[in-house]
């Protein structure tokens, strides 16, 4: 009996850990595959307005276009010169689109800048094919 | 001198030390992990039809909102945001046809994006379809 309680002293318990770096990498290769380069246009300087019937967006959206506080306008995180460009570019990236839910454009327009600046951005992603995805804020 | 080299070379492995490669694996996870965002940004989904330009409006009965600077005018009335929105309910257009639906939109010069903004995102709310009216040049 002694000798058993011994023995049994002497039994160890080894972890596997020799897959865990193949686990850890095969993480990493998944994220890296899965995951989507935002071209969030995140440097352009653009106050939001307010509205209590923004939602959040479930839906991908097939460009983005920003018009930042000076007027400037920005496709897809890219400077352009004239709401044509945007018109161009809207429609090349909706050629190939079969469905509704891939003509989603991204709008997203500084608060306070007048209607002469931003309706023919409006109007330039609607006359590309887009359907208009106004970015807000509200109060939550 | 000779003792020492031999025993130097006897010592010398060719293995790769891969011991740490996990620990590095799993802190590579947890940086990207902390220094992921997931944007999902707050919208209103806003279709504009197009089609040919047109002197007429679509309808006597078609429902109107102006913006004039900061003010809102629904057929010529004067209204809040509030009111608009109680005006748009009120017209059920989620019911009708999408032809009846259409909610047409002026806007003055100067008018700001966001009161054009907050009417465009009523009228959306409400099932319309806005149809932007032009100025004449």
């Amino acid at each position: 009996m002694k000798k058993r309680l011994q023995r049994q002293k002497r039994r160890s318990v080894p972890v596997p850990i020799a897959s865990m770096g193949d686990i850890a990498f095969l993480l990493i290769i998944f994220f890296m595959v899965c995951s989507e380069v935002s071209k969030d246009n995140s440097k352009v300087q653009v106050t939001l307005p307010f509205s209590e019937f923004v939602e959040k967006i479930e839906i991908p959206v097939a460009a983005r276009v920003a018009v930042d506080e000076n007027g400037d306008i920005y496709f897809d995180g890219y400077q352009v010169d004239s709401v044509k460009e945007v018109e161009l570019g809207v429609r090349a990236l909706l050629t190939k689109t079969v469905s509704d839910d891939q003509r989603h454009v991204q709008f997203k327009c500084d608060a306070a800048l007048p209607k002469e600046t931003f309706e023919p951005v409006i109007k330039a992603i609607a006359e590309g094919g887009g359907i208009i995805e106004a970015v807000g804020e509200n109060n939550e | 001198m000779r003792q020492r080299s031999q025993r130097e070379k006897k010592h010398r492995s060719g293995e790769i030390p891969t011991g740490s490669f996990s620990d590095i694996a799993f802190l590579l996870i947890i940086y990207f992990l902390v220094a992921t965002t997931l944007v999902k940004v707050k919208t209103i989904t806003a279709d504009l039809p197009t089609g040919e330009k047109t002197s007429q409006p679509q309808s006597d009965k078609t429902p109107i909102v102006n913006l004039r600077g900061v003010e809102v005018f629904f057929n010529d009335h004067k209204v809040t945001m509030d009111q608009l929105n109680e005006r748009l309910a009120a017209l059920e257009l989620g019911a009708q046809d999408p032809s009846k639906r259409v909610i047409m939109l002026e806007s003055a010069s100067g008018t700001p994006y966001e009161n054009y903004f907050q009417a465009l995102a009523s009228i959306s709310k409400h099932d319309g379809v806005v149809a932007i009216v032009e100025e004449d040049e």
